[in-house]
């Protein structure tokens, strides 16, 4: 029997696929699995591309990093994990040529580095890519170090015990790994001649480091072991975790992304949704007549469902190479911008785009198509025996229900999916009350124009038209505006996620940091750079201290022990004073240093600093990223010891700040003047255009004690990957502007027969074709205009939830788009409606009239 | 064969009952034709859907098939007509996107059985369209659109066939053609025929004629009157 129903359906399927709605369905699940596929390859791909790049900036997939010399077994542990191992050590040390002495940041790497990427090294024949680091030795020197000792290729230099030959200026190094906290000039050398050089010893401070390359899965298995690590006080850098600077910029993308996908796939429902209708009042005859000849419910069920099954399977199968193409297509366009080779598709999105296209059907067609199953066997007798619709409520439940199990599944998270769903189904609550408001509105508000001219009186008769259908316009004008609405949102995003990039790493974003700036000698570097600098942040006072006590307890005691390897308890911190909070800091809990009222408890802790015997502890401000990882809140007390000196001091304030600024930042602000009895130096950050790069030698040259750090690389690198997002997600735009021109077709096509009846009508009692094309172009035109406000309200209503919660930007309203979505939609939907009617006005009467009958 | 006792339809529409059948009764015997005459509206479609198990009447009792109705539920109904029921519609009610073959075949795939396709073709021929077996609905005449669906009446050779205003939609000589074919192949295959008609030179072909004149059923002799008489006839009442 399910033989037969099958072969049944499939007949009537491939007569069935010259019909529009049949083709609409068609177009709207291909769509919608285009869509969700391209999105999910190219995602995949991309996350997999840019975990890479993050690997390649970080040095590896997974970096350890302690004091002391890793042991064999962990270095087994990680190989038999299926990780690649490449060693590394970073110290500082002085090195010479001749009398010039220099303290540089060395960096010793194996054979193995780097893992991924290559440096820019000027090897005596200009910069070039250098997948390797310098052999046993030789050594290669950044610019700076080059210039403060006067070094060229060929020369010798002196580190520790040996000589190394300088064999290359590198110019941007493949990583960051082992450096980028230093901010002395870098020598890159061979692990194999550090003994040589003596400087390893016991008690020298050095940094041993296990770069590891492995699949996800590899990474995957070591998370165990890498807790324990941290446990026992290693630093451990993992990829998925530290992205170096890419953070926020590339968990936007992603989130928008997966909006974008989202949105397309929800206006593929729409359009499936409205098809479906259509096909399943086109096939009640057939339904009745297959009741009289004895089918069951069932079976009517069956034959339908296999029918739209088949359908939708191959829309998939056709929907899932248009995702695949579209994806190869993205990656070719944006070859200049992916400075890394993808890894090829996975099948995984595959098998979301056929889940996708089935969900879609399951969910936005499934109600309509029961109908079918009620369908009376009597209407063969008396045509107007027609079953009722299923409810509004039902289909949009069912639909919603469904969409949120994609929310859930897209998204990951049961709590947003069933947040948005109901909020979502609150909305349509609320929208299809608004609908109807706004339509009666517009329809009252036509009716009231006195107009004798043509289009007057074409504005009254479609006015009227769209009211003696007012359920079935509303059904449109909620399609409409739903439509407008998620057009307009993936736009206005993608504005203001741009605009947020720019604005976040402006054109003067600072390219250089100056360190190391002499309380002496600060007013002359500020006058030095302020001439030709263009941007430059405050200058900071910088004080380094490390953490001795946390509540009276040993540090590493008195956290979670998984925070035990946090470098801010490993390392020395940079502390600052500042009586303003700075430019991009936001307190989120406590509060800043009271200016007047505390002044008296303030002499207080003042004057015991001064004694050292201090008993009322210092406030302080903390970055509250850092106090979420050690586990730390208002009030509790952290001990730093600063030069010989231990400082009490108390959390009053939790800061948030955005790392991504290229700016000095710092982990704990103090108040004034308890520091600068202390030694202290100063920190700023600066832009310098191209044509001003001279006064880097000149700045090196009269003010030696200060580093300069050139971040252009980093920022570039940065730039290079917002680049390459936007480009994404324009793609993605036009996927989602396709899918809701489908729900538009497949709303008109759903109308047709119902229009070509009223035109034909119109036509016997003698309106001529100017006159119906006008009537048309006005209904079209109303609904149109309807769908846009309703549409505007919803998308800026959407964006503002999705900016607070989702996308982390500052909501703001867009009065443009209550401009350009009513007057869109009714340009819009005016030309496309009027253009797909065409052949309608063409029609003589009778046919037009016959569409309603048998064919 | 059929049997109904003391059938009533009432339809609600608003506040105001109607009562479209009264307590009616009739039984037809295997092999027998019978045509129910009335003007329109007289409620000739309500009965031949409450004979056929269309609908549910709201009083009385009807059997088909020995088997009582009342005790069937839709699907019950549905599965006692399958193969052994045929229906030929006023408007012909073939599947536009099937084709004249595929629309024979069409009962036949519901209660399967060996052969179905040279069957269908076989009763293609049997009503002179065995040419046009590939073609469309709409491209056949309203005449072969009709001999098709009596091919598709008769193809799962059923017990009883069912006919709604047959020539309803058909011009007065081809009427006349698809008449004579409709009553030559129930001869030959010796079915039960019901038919509702307000044409009585079609009803005069039957074993028995009835006239339902505001819900009641009345037997009739179509011979005894023209065709004009009975019109006028009904013009008045």
């Amino acid at each position: 029997m399910s033989n037969l129903n099958a072969r049944l359906a499939m007949r009537s399927l491939k007569r069935d696929l010259r019909a529009a709605d049949v083709r609409a369905l068609f177009v709207a699940l291909m769509l919608a699995v285009a869509a969700s596929t391209m999105i999910a390859f190219f995602l995949d791909r991309l996350e997999r591309g840019l975990e890479r790049q993050a690997s390649q900036m970080l040095g590896g997939d997974v970096v350890l990093e302690q004091r002391d010399p890793f042991d064999e077994d962990l270095r087994t542990e990680l190989e038999n994990a299926g990780f690649t191992l490449s060693d590394q050590v970073d110290l500082v040390s002085m090195i010479s040529r001749g009398d010039r002495f220099q303290p540089a940041s060395l960096k010793a790497v194996d054979d193995v580095y780097p893992h991924y990427g290559s440096s820019r090294v000027d090897l005596g024949e200009g910069a070039e890519q250098v997948a390797s680091g310098p052999s046993p030795g030789e050594a290669w020197a950044d610019p700076r170090l080059a210039q403060l000792i006067d070094i060229e290729i060929g020369d010798r230099v002196q580190v520790g015990q040996t000589e190394l030959t300088i064999s290359g200026i590198i110019e941007r190094e493949a990583d960051q790994s082992g450096g980028f906290g230093s901010f002395n000039p870098r020598l890159m050398l061979n692990t194999a001649d550090l003994e040589a050089t003596g400087l390893v010893q016991e008690g020298s401070r050095v940094e041993f480091e296990i770069l590891a390359a492995g699949s996800p899965q590899a990474l995957a298995n070591v998370q165990g072991l890498l807790n324990e690590l941290r446990r026992e006080g290693v630093e451990v850098s993992d990829v998925r975790v530290d992205r170096p600077q890419l953070g926020t910029a590339l968990e936007r993308a992603e989130s928008y992304l997966g909006i974008a996908g989202l949105a397309a796939v929800l206006l593929a429902g729409v359009a499936v949704a409205m098809s479906t209708r259509r096909y399943v009042e086109r096939h009640l005859d057939t339904a009745a007549l297959l009741r009289c000849f004895g089918a069951s419910q069932r079976q009517l069920v069956v034959i339908f469902s296999l029918q739209l099954l088949g359908l939708a399977l191959v829309a998939s199968l056709v929907g899932a190479l248009l995702g695949l193409a579209g994806q190869a297509i993205l990656l070719w366009l944006l070859a200049g911008f992916l400075p890394m080779t993808l890894p090829p598709p996975g099948i995984m999105p595959l098998g979301l785009g056929v889940l996708t296209a089935l969900a879609v059907l399951v969910g936005f067609a499934g109600p309509t198509l029961l109908r079918i199953k009620r369908v009376s066997a009597l209407k063969v007798l008396r045509r107007e025996l027609d079953p009722l619709p299923p409810s509004a409520w039902l289909v949009v439940s069912v639909a919603s229900l469904v969409f949120g199990g994609l929310l859930w599944l897209y998204s990951g998270s049961l709590p947003l999916a069933a947040a948005l769903l109901v909020g979502g189904a609150a909305l349509l609550g609320v929208l299809w009350g608004i609908s109807a408001l706004l339509l009666n509105g517009v329809l009252r508000g036509v009716q009231s124009l006195s107009g004798k001219g043509p289009w007057s009186q074409a504005l009254r008769l479609g006015g009227r038209q769209l009211a003696r259908r007012r359920q079935a316009g509303l059904g449109q004008l909620m399609a409409f505006s739903v439509t407008f609405f998620a057009m307009a949102m993936i736009v206005l995003v993608r504005g203001d996620l741009l605009n947020t990039w720019q604005d976040q790493l402006p054109d003067d974003t600072p390219n250089y940091f100056a360190i190391n700036i002499q309380p002496s000698e600060r007013q002359d570097f500020e006058d030095a750079i302020g001439p030709s600098a263009e941007a430059q942040s405050a200058l900071y006072p910088m004080v380094r201290g490390r953490v001795v006590a946390i509540n009276d307890q040993d540090p590493r005691e008195a956290v979670h022990p998984d925070a035990r390897g946090d470098n801010s308890l490993r390392r020395e911190l940079n502390l600052t004073w500042q009586a303003e909070l700075p430019e991009g800091n936001e307190i989120v809990a406590g509060e800043w240093f009271a200016d007047e009222e505390g002044e008296g408890q303030q002499q207080d802790w003042m004057s015991e600093v001064d004694a050292t015997a201090q008993a009322t502890p210092v406030p302080i401000s903390m970055e509250d990223g850092l106090a979420e990882r050690l586990g730390l809140t208002l009030g509790d007390q952290l001990t730093f010891a600063v030069g010989s000196d231990e400082i009490t001091t108390e959390i009053t304030s939790l800061r948030s700040l955005n790392w991504d600024t290229f700016r000095p930042n710092f982990f704990v602000i103090f108040p004034p003047e308890v520091l600068e009895s202390f030694g202290h130096s100063y920190i700023t950050a600066f832009f310098l255009p191209e044509e001003e790069q001279s006064l880097v030698n000149e700045l090196v040259r009269d003010f030696p004690g200060v580093s300069l750090l050139n971040v252009e690389a980093i920022l570039g690198q940065v730039r290079d990957v917002l680049a390459q997002v936007t480009r994404a997600v324009e793609l993605v735009l036009i996927l989602v502007l396709l899918a809701g021109v489908s729900v538009l077709y497949a709303a008109l096509t759903a109308s047709r027969p119902v229009r070509a009846h009223e035109s034909g009508l119109l036509r016997v009692f003698g309106a001529g074709e100017t006159m119906i094309s006008r009537i048309q172009g006005a209904e079209f035109a109303l609904l149109g205009f309807a769908s846009g406000l309703l549409g505007a309200a919803l998308a800026e209503l959407a964006t503002a939830v999705l900016y607070l919660y989702l996308l982390d930007l500052a909501p703001r309203v867009h009065p443009e788009l209550w401009l350009a979505l009513p007057i869109g939609g009714a340009l819009l939907i005016g030309v496309i409606g009027h253009g797909l009617s065409r052949s309608l006005r063409k029609q003589a009467p009778s046919a037009s009239l016959g569409l309603l009958g048998e064919a | 064969m059929l049997h109904a006792e003391n059938l009533t339809k009432r339809v609600t529409s608003g506040e105001r009952t109607l009562t479209i059948l009264h307590d009616l009764s009739l039984s037809v015997a295997a092999g027998e034709s019978v045509a129910i005459l009335g003007k329109s509206g007289a409620g000739k479609s309500t009965l031949l859907g409450l004979l056929a198990g269309l609908d549910t009447p709201s009083d009385g009792e009807l059997s088909l098939f020995g088997h009582p109705l009342s005790r069937l539920d839709e699907d019950g109904r549905a599965s006692l007509r399958a193969g052994r029921v045929g229906f030929v519609f006023q408007n012909f009610q073939l599947l536009p996107t099937l084709s004249a073959l595929e629309n024979v075949l069409l009962p036949l795939e519901l209660s399967p059985r060996a052969g179905e396709t040279d069957t269908a073709a076989q009763w293609l021929e049997r009503v002179g369209l065995s040419e046009r077996q590939g073609h469309l609905p709409k491209q056949l005449s309203g005449g072969e659109q009709q001999r098709v669906a009596i091919a598709r009446a008769f193809v799962s050779d059923p017990e009883l066939v069912f006919a709604d205003e047959p020539t309803g939609n058909l011009d007065p000589d081809t009427g006349a053609q698809i008449i004579d074919l409709l009553f030559s192949l129930n001869h030959q295959v010796g079915t039960t025929l019901i038919l509702v008609t307000h044409d009585h030179a079609l009803a005069r072909r039957c074993d028995r004629c009835l006239r339902l004149i505001d819900g009641h059923l009345a037997a009739f002799d179509p011979h005894t009157l023209a065709s004009d008489t009975l019109e006028s006839e009904e013009a008045r009442t």
